[in-house]
């Protein structure tokens, strides 16, 4: 007896420390409950390096949490996954596109010098770049007025035939139905990539930038990046800049394999070159684009490219819609098993059911304790924990009924009865628990939260179903007004006398 | 305080008369079980032959690779046109992706368009889409049928190797936890047990695989992740279900040795019939909130359970016990 009022102190405790607990901790809810996006980033293995080691994968994540610091998304969290993975979660954040650009992009910086002798070279392919891009600028100038209803600017064009001929002159085949626009994004690729080619290797890379900021052009719309080095950089961009000072080689600023910026240095920096550690990159950005140049320089280049090959993006309505929906379908499945149990079982029936209100309450605890980020399938992991716990109890009653048929008094019926049913309940569990384990392993986030849910579930219905019911049942029986065997199974099953 | 002398006389012998003897109906269940399992493999072999399907189950996006986009429109109801699917072709068809990563935009004229809610609401089923492009998509979308109430888009996107990689996962975790059930089935009962276990849950999973089969022949319906995880939870739970039953023929065993091992299951059967046949209902019965209220995510998940479970059931009474005796004569 004072064993199990032991145990009765211990569930109070506990179900008096979890209601406390979900008061002060509250759920975590999934981006699928509560809206936002999801991006998953595959590392890719690039040049010497065959396989995603781990430090690489821990090296990327440094660089990218500098990234989405520099965002300024709220709450956003960024976890490794597996060997080569990452996971960005972007609470409330619907239009994930900006973040998985910023992200997406090694923004390996690098400053070169031209190559002497290509000076001629190099001119034509600026005249073109500076001509196809002063196309491109005005029709998108013309796009943005035609929506804001302004008057068009003037249309600039590029004449058919010499668009043909510089692309032939590249060696671009254009595919069939190209439109004028396709044509010129192609051609500026091709030249950006053939300037690239007119440069000496890297003498400095954004590894020696101590810093990255964004300024308004003086005279025009467009934005500037600003940088600063370290003071070996500092050295190295002033002997830099000293070796093509005068001359007519230019300084190319090279992001990502694509010249950004191709600079002339004056010949008054001759004794020096550029000296005091800062420069900056005339890009003609946009703000928006200015400021996400800035935050990749500031966060340092990616040591592995990275691909974005997940996304999920759900809208906030649509995540209250599925908490709702899930509410009820939990509540509504509570219910349709509370009034089975009554039914079938009677008193015991009343019992399983406060066992199982326990065994929902302890579960949402360690929910909050551990803690569980609730997603949708964690929440179908739940209801069908639910039901598997209620499996326990079934099995016990079933016995304690048996027993009762047989004959025996109700109090030994009731020992027989969970003593018995303990070896189907746990094969039960432990096979419950085999399949979880090989659902945790499958890995992604989905099926992960639908095991963790159920494991939790199988767990704690171990406890509820063989302590709370128990000790709960017992204490009803110290009650003689309950000891009534009719309590337990119809008086037509029991045997002709039946056990007080 | 104990029952009376011919009460005990009554019940002595420890077996009273089954009052439902399996055996006798065990033809009928082999015929009803062989029937649905060949029903199965049909469908399965049909998904396969088909041109379209060409596996034995439909995948879904998250094995296919590929981008789902929802929207929803802000329009009083009544007030706008309902969206009409070859519309919506036409209009993607005309729009040029912007660029992304050096990679070539990909093909969308032939985007599958299901249209809800009286044409209020849509789903856009596309090939593998990166952030900005999605975005493209929807800003367009809003442009011509909107606007759309943007806090009810969602968009999926599983880039084609990581479908891959998720069906490899799943094939993978299947045959995992059914080796590791199967070894521990070995390890609690002896090898004929184990053995029928395996059975009754090999013919749970292949039933339950062969409805999708037939569901995505005749209504599309795919299989995604989730449905890997039903399985899974399936498999445990046929094996739990079929135990109860075997456990209780080994309890049995010195009490009814005398009786020949057909008589032995019947008992067996018999006592545990309303145990295997309550826990399926009140594992089934918070699955039938998830089918009713659970909204469209979950349905197909707990459908594909609430088979399993009910088909389970099935197997752990009518076939698991009833083949016992031909095997363990032998």
């Amino acid at each position: 007896m004072a064993r199990q009022q032991g145990w009765l102190a211990l569930i109070l405790a506990l179900a008096i420390a979890a209601g406390a607990l979900l008061m002060s901790f509250p759920l975590q809810l999934g981006l699928d409950l509560r809206g936002g996006s999801q991006l998953t980033l595959q590392v890719l293995p690039a040049g010497a390096i065959k396989k995603v080691e781990k430090e690489q994968l821990e090296a990327v994540k440094d660089v990218l949490e500098r990234r989405i610091n520099g965002l300024g998304v709220a709450e956003s969290t960024l976890q490794t996954v597996g060997d080569d993975q990452l996971v960005l979660q972007l609470p409330g954040e619907q239009d994930p596109s900006r973040a998985a650009k910023v992200l997406g992009t090694t923004a390996l910086l690098e400053f070169r010098a031209q190559r002497a002798g290509t000076e001629r070279e190099m001119q034509g392919l600026l005249r073109l770049k500076r001509q196809a891009e002063a196309v491109l600028n005005q029709r998108r100038a013309r796009v943005t007025a035609s929506v804001q209803g302004q008057p068009e600017p003037p249309k600039a064009s590029f004449a058919a035939e010499d668009l043909a001929k510089a692309l032939s002159g590249l060696g671009i085949s254009v595919p069939e139905g190209a439109t004028e626009t396709e044509q010129l994004e192609l051609l500026l690729d091709a030249v950006n990539s053939k300037v690239v080619a007119l440069y000496e290797p890297a003498q400095l890379t954004g590894r020696d930038l101590t810093g990255a900021g964004r300024q308004q052009q003086q005279t025009g719309s467009g934005w500037d990046v600003t940088l600063s080095f370290n003071r070996e950089g500092g050295e190295k961009f002033a002997a830099l800049t000293q070796g093509i000072a005068g001359t007519e080689r230019l300084l190319g600023i090279v992001l990502d394999g694509r010249s950004i910026s191709e600079a002339s240095v004056g010949p008054q920096f001759k004794a020096a070159g550029i000296t005091g550690g800062a420069a900056s990159i005339t890009g003609n950005f946009t703000p928006d684009e200015a400021r996400d140049l800035e935050v990749q320089l500031r966060g340092g280049s990616l040591p592995l490219p990275v691909k974005v090959v997940e996304q999920r993006s759900i809208g906030a309505t649509l995540g209250a819609e599925n908490v709702r929906t899930s509410l009820v379908a939990a509540l509504s499945g509570l219910a349709l098993v509370a009034v089975f149990m009554v039914v079938v079982y009677r008193l015991p029936g009343i019992v399983a059911v406060l066992a199982l209100s326990l065994y929902a309450l302890f579960n949402l605890a360690l929910y909050a304790l551990i803690p569980v980020t609730l997603t949708l399938p964690g929440i179908a992991g739940f209801i069908l924990s639910v039901g598997m716990a209620v499996d326990a109890n079934v099995l016990i009653f079933e016995r304690v009924k048996e027993e009762l048929r047989e004959g025996n008094t109700l109090i030994r019926s009731i020992d027989t009865g969970f003593s018995l049913a303990f070896s189907s309940i746990i094969d039960g569990h432990v096979t419950g628990l085999i399949s979880c384990a090989a659902l945790f392993a499958l890995g992604t986030g989905l099926v992960k939260g639908f095991a963790v849910t159920l494991a939790i579930g199988l767990l704690l219905s171990l406890f509820t179903a063989l302590t709370c019911s128990r000790t709960l049942l017992r204490l009803l029986m110290s009650y003689p007004a309950l000891r009534r065997s009719t309590y337990f199974l119809p008086a037509a099953q029991l045997p002709s006398s039946t056990a007080p | 305080m104990t029952a009376t002398p011919e009460l005990q006389t009554a019940s002595a012998p420890s077996m009273p008369e089954p009052r439902f003897r399996i055996s006798r109906y065990r033809r009928l269940a082999w015929i009803g079980s062989g029937l649905a399992c060949l029903l199965s493999l049909i469908g399965l072999g049909l998904s396969w032959l088909n041109p379209q399907i060409h596996s034995p189950l439909k995948p879904g996006l998250d094995f296919t690779g590929g981008t789902q986009i929802q929207i929803e429109r802000q329009c009083p109801i009544g007030s706008c046109s309902p969206i009409a699917g070859p519309d919506v072709q036409r209009r993607l068809a005309a729009l040029a992706l912007p660029e992304d990563g050096g990679d070539a935009a990909p093909n969308i004229s032939s985007a599958a368009v299901q249209v809800l809610d009286q044409g209020q609401s849509m789903v856009l089923r596309l090939p593998a889409l990166r952030p900005a492009q999605a975005t493209a998509v929807i800003q367009d979308l809003n442009e011509a049928f909107g606007p759309l109430n943007q806090s009810g888009t969602a968009v999926d996107t599983i880039g084609p190797t990581l479908g891959a990689q998720l069906l490899q996962g799943s094939v993978i975790s299947l045959v995992v936890s059914f080796a590791a059930i199967a070894a521990y089935i070995t390890f609690r009962y002896d090898r004929i047990f184990a053995l029928l276990a395996l059975v009754a849950l090999g013919h749970d999973v292949l039933i339950t695989c062969g409805l999708f089969a037939w569901l995505g022949l005749l209504q599309g319906i795919e299989v995604d992740s989730l449905f890997a995880v039903s399985l899974i939870t399936v498999a445990g739970y046929s094996v739990t279900d079929t135990v109860v039953v075997f456990d209780r023929i080994r309890e049995q065993k010195t009490s009814l040795a005398g009786l020949p091992l057909t008589e032995q299951v019947d008992v067996a059967v018999n006592a545990t019939l309303t145990r295997s046949l309550y826990t399926s209902l009140t594992t089934v019965l918070p699955l039938l909130g998830l089918i009713f209220f659970g909204g469209s995510s979950l349905f197909w998940f707990a459908i594909a359970l609430t088979t399993g479970i009910v088909v389970g059931s099935w197997s752990s009474i009518g076939v698991a016990p009833t083949l016992l005796p031909l095997l363990a004569r032998r």
